[in-house]
């Protein structure tokens, strides 16, 4: 089995998924992990794509020619390279094991500014800290823009305080309130 | 009205104290702009660029309420019990674009001093239990983006800006 990455933006209108997994589906491949959804107005695609050892990105990107053309998308597909063994260095860096790490909710809001996001995921890098998933909006008017920052996080266990203490003082310089809040892991 | 990014909704406010007439004009403005904005079932003092521990909150008729105080206007509010937490969507008119799902309390029992100077205690579940959390919430200078249950409980009220 080899995997794709599909990544594909335009001018959002409805029948956007419909025509790309319609698509992949002709050609029996199959969709695994995505996240698609709406920023400013465009339409964006993140999807892993499963297929038949030997097929190329080239062939999956001619594949998805005819709707990418038809709904005007900026579309590329890329291999994915193969995780490393679970255990090497990469991987417990990157820290999957619930014994050693533990889940984070980092709330940021402020007024507009570049480089809310390069400070804050900078202390974050710096600490070990792991983001598990991201999204931002930019709302309100012009003249007084909204610019929100959730994340997901797998922080160091027991380096949750001097972290948030780090966070909020970092953006407090720039004028903008974070909150860390523990993440639910709650198991039903 | 202020909404975010201002400064000040993310403030923690000063206590009232036993309250005079700056107070009562303070519970009259809020009642009032509550009044006027359909749809808002509470206001803090901060939401009005006051930075004093003070809100207003009135329930009625909301399909999602259960206990139902009728106008609540109450100064230094005091959070005493809360219990079953859950989580639900809330907006907030200081925060006018974004919506977003936090696990709250629904039940609580919240102490505090009347316009009249006496001490109350609310016992509150179900909607009103939310409505009491988040206006208190203000008085600590957070707003209901400082506990969303994580990056995808944040939504646009209108898809494009």
């Amino acid at each position: 089995m080899a995997r794709f990455a599909l990544s594909a933006l335009g001018v959002d209108r409805p029948g956007i998924v419909a025509a790309l997994s319609g698509a992949l589906a002709s050609k029996g491949l199959n969709l695994a992990d995505s996240t698609m959804t709406v920023l400013q107005g465009h339409f964006a695609v993140l999807l892993v794509i499963e297929a038949p050892d030997g097929t190329s990105a080239a062939e999956l990107e001619a594949a998805l020619e005819v709707p990418a053309g038809e709904l005007d998308l900026v579309l590329s597909v890329r291999p994915l390279a193969e995780l490393p063994e679970r255990g090497t260095q990469v991987g417990s860096s990157l820290g999957n094991d619930p014994e050693e790490r533990e889940p984070w909710v980092l709330s940021v809001h402020g007024a507009d500014r570049p480089g809310i996001v390069h400070a804050i995921t900078s202390v974050l890098a710096g600490e070990g800290a792991n983001i598990v998933d991201l999204s931002t909006h930019l709302v309100g008017d012009d003249l007084a823009p909204l610019y929100t920052m959730h994340m997901a996080l797998s922080v160091p266990r027991g380096s949750s305080r001097l972290l948030a203490a780090r966070v909020i003082e970092v953006g407090a310089s720039l004028g903008v309130h974070c909150q860390m809040n523990p993440g639910d892991s709650d198991l039903l | 009205m202020l909404v975010l990014p201002d400064p000040i909704l993310s403030r923690p406010s000063e206590a009232v104290g036993a309250p005079g007439p700056a107070a009562l004009a303070l519970a009259g403005d809020l009642v009032d702009t509550m009044r006027a904005s359909p749809a808002c079932v509470g206001l803090a003092a901060p939401q009005i660029g006051v930075g004093l521990r003070a809100f207003v909150m009135d329930v009625s008729a909301h399909p999602k309420a259960r206990s139902c105080h009728g106008l609540v206007v109450l100064f230094d509010p005091e959070l005493l019990e809360s219990s079953g937490p859950e989580v639900a969507r809330e907006g907030c008119m200081s925060v006018p674009d974004l919506t977003g799902d936090v696990r709250r309390a629904t039940r609580v029992v919240v102490s505090g001093t009347t316009p009249e100077g006496e001490r109350r205690v609310l016992e509150a579940d179900a909607f009103e239990a939310r409505a009491l959390l988040h206006e208190m919430d203000h008085l600590d200078g957070a707003v209901f983006l400082d506990r969303v249950t994580g990056p995808h409980a944040v939504f646009p009220r209108k898809v494009y800006r």
